[in-house]
């Protein structure tokens, strides 16, 4: 990651000079310690905004929908990949897209840090690929980055991104560190009632605030099904009942298409883990149909799509 | 005396001491974070944290409300209120900012001709006892909104806390109402009284956002129009976490769940930067985009508020900064009004 900020403004610089673009959507730093922030540039003058590290947790995908204008975007393995998605589903074209493509080792997770932090402010955060730096009221701790990024970077299965236009950055060697299917697992395991009763509890604290659709590149539907009022589909609280079909439908949309980039889980205020949810859909559509999302921008949905060959053991 | 002190180990005796006779909310950890909480014993009661995720709003104008019920018996329809109007509450341990901002709830739901009287129903009944900040965080930005960590607008008492005691200043009637019972209270010492004012100091100090806010108000009046909406908005989603988490957002919406013989009206949290709320009947939506959704957010609180009610319906306390899942900063939007 580090290192190639200055490759990265470069060629920035001369997709905008050249008007093969008019548009760079890309990093900057946050207001915040641990944070970045989405940044957007027309004008070359502020490239110097642009930043690539380990805090550059947002899929900048989400940013591609309704636009009339060729941009160039910074993708992450997992941004990339939901690029690709999008542009098999009609939502991007390709030809107005130049992704400048970035092997990712991991984002940072602020929460797992802020969690070791006993409470304490961080007033300051220094980011690189081999440390994470936090300095408050006195105390200054060090982080090694590897064992603090995001769930879904720990079991990442691409880290370069599958689809890009130019590659920034040397290729990683693929490897999942983690075991990427342990939590579904243990929650396979369970019974009904036991799993039941583990998602009740996760999802109750929901305040419907939609932070988990509206920074997934995946959720563009003009009309979500919550927000049907003529008729209403289901109800408006923040009771289980309301919460859990919203949760779980949108689990289910995602089936196929969802890349596990973890934006979701990052995003909630509560802190619930909804990555549990679409990484058993993410499972399914691996075994069922030895599929995953976002590989190219030509593919077929795998469920839009039928071959003789397609798993049919779950039908009676 | 209007100040009292109560050694730490006899807080949760005060607390069991207030739940004897009255309903009382506090912060509570559990639920994957701290927020306020009907609480059945001290013991229950955190103390010791920054600040609540949720505001203590949820308290007296809940996510969802049923307002009231109807049956549809026969043809005829009983309506029933939800809310019933018996004893005392109390909110323990809320923030300055978020007391202030309780105030400004006030001035909302007081508005128009007849009030909101399921808010008012129970805030009137509500007492609140404040817990002074002394160490703010770095999202904080109460000092630039008229307001610090150790204010006391909207308080019954403002406890602060000395280290092995809390100094309690008690600033109404029903503050000294509800130190009555109260035991191992103590008439609190000059000395008691000048270390608060010192660390009310350093919290202030602390706080590290230093932001003019003197003529905001002024300057948007003529800012409709301004590109400066085209550009800020560009990063924003469109969730609704700046305005749920937010003590002084209290837009809501009112719907039915019926059942073929009966039904609940209910009122609900809603928010400007969903494209529903001003989606009209016809189809037409006038904030069609997240640019007139943003403007509305920013304009109301620092605009059309304080020119309805005199008071910025923002109090600094840094929620819709930390929990803004692509770090959309307030502070900065109003930093590129400030400087236009």
């Amino acid at each position: 990651m580090g290192g190639n900020e200055e490759k990265i403004r470069e060629l920035a610089d001369r997709l905008l000079r050249d008007g093969e673009v008019d548009l760079i959507i890309g990093h900057e730093r946050g207001t915040l310690p641990l944070r970045s922030s989405p940044c957007f540039v027309t004008d070359p003058e502020d490239l110097d905004r642009l930043i690539w590290d380990p805090t550059c947790d947002i899929n900048l995908a989400k940013y591609l929908h309704d636009r009339e204008e060729h941009i160039g975007i910074l993708a992450k393995g997992c941004d990339a990949r939901s690029i690709a998605v999008c542009a098999s589903e009609g939502q991007v074209e390709m030809d107005k897209v130049v992704i400048i493509g970035l092997p990712c080792p991991g984002v940072i997770s602020r929460k797992k840090i802020e969690a070791e932090m006993a409470g304490r402010d961080i007033l300051d955060a220094t980011v690189t690929d081999e440390k994470i730096t936090v300095k408050g009221e006195g105390f200054e701790k060090e982080f090694p980055t590897k064992t603090f990024l995001d769930d879904s970077c720990l079991s990442c299965r691409h880290r370069n991104p599958p689809v890009y236009d130019v590659l920034i950055g040397d290729p990683l060697p693929e490897v999942a560190d983690g075991d990427e299917y342990a939590e579904v697992d243990e929650l396979e395991s369970k019974s009904a009632e036991e799993r039941w009763d583990h998602f009740v509890d996760e999802i109750s604290v929901c305040i419907r605030c939609y932070s988990c659709r509206n920074v997934c590149p995946m959720c563009y539907c003009k009309e979500c099904f919550v927000d049907e009022t003529m008729p209403a589909w289901f109800g408006k609280t923040n009771e289980i009942t309301d919460t859990m079909i919203y949760h779980l439908v949108r689990a289910i949309h995602l089936t196929g298409r969802c890349v596990d980039c973890g934006a979701c889980s990052r995003a909630c205020p509560m802190d619930i883990n909804l990555r549990a949810l679409t990484k058993k859909a993410e499972k399914i559509a691996r075994e069922r149909f030895n599929f995953e999302a976002g590989l190219s921008p030509e593919e077929t949905p795998v469920l839009g799509a039928f071959k003789q060959e397609d798993s049919e053991e779950f039908i009676i | 005396m209007k100040y009292k002190a109560i050694a730490k180990d006899s807080i949760q005796g005060f607390i069991d001491g207030l739940i004897e006779r009255r309903r009382v909310f506090a912060p509570v950890e559990g639920e994957k974070t701290l927020r306020f909480r009907e609480v059945s014993s001290g013991e229950e009661v955190c103390l010791d944290f920054y600040n609540t995720k949720l505001s203590s709003k949820e308290i007296l104008f809940p996510q969802n409300e049923v307002l009231f019920k109807y049956s549809k018996d026969l043809g005829a329809i009983e309506a029933k209120a939800g809310i019933s109007k018996n004893g005392e509450w109390v909110i323990f341990g809320i923030r300055p900012c978020d007391a202030k901002g309780l105030t400004l709830t006030d001035v909302f739901f007081s508005s128009g001709e007849h009030g909101d009287q399921p808010y008012l129903d129970k805030r009137g009944r509500t007492a609140i006892v404040g817990l002074a900040c002394n160490r703010p965080l770095n999202s904080c930005f109460c000092t630039s909104l008229g307001s610090g960590p150790f204010g006391e607008e909207g308080m019954d008492l403002l406890l602060m806390d000395l280290g092995e005691k809390y100094l309690v200043k008690v600033l109404t009637e029903w503050g000294v109402r509800l130190i009555e019972a109260t035991q191992g209270l103590e008439d609190a010492s000059e000395d008691d009284i000048e270390t608060a004012m010192k660390l009310s100091r350093e919290a202030e100090k602390s706080i590290r956002t230093e932001m003019p806010t003197e003529g905001l108000s002024e300057k948007l009046d003529g800012m409709f129009e301004d590109p400066l909406w085209d550009s800020v908005h560009q990063k924003c989603v469109g969730c609704g976490v700046c305005t749920f988490v937010c003590p002084t957002c209290w837009c809501f919406d009112v719907v039915d769940e019926e059942t073929p013989t009966s039904a609940s009206r209910i009122r609900l949290w809603d928010t400007c930067q969903f494209p529903l709320f001003t989606l009209q009947g016809s189809g037409f939506n006038p904030r069609p985009t997240r640019k007139e959704r943003m403007r509305q957010r920013v304009m109301h609180k620092l605009n059309y508020f304080p020119k309805e009610f005199g008071a910025f319906a923002c109090v600094g306390c840094g929620r819709c900064v930390r929990e803004c899942p692509v770090n959309l900063d307030i502070r900065e939007i109003i930093r590129s009004v400030m400087s236009e």
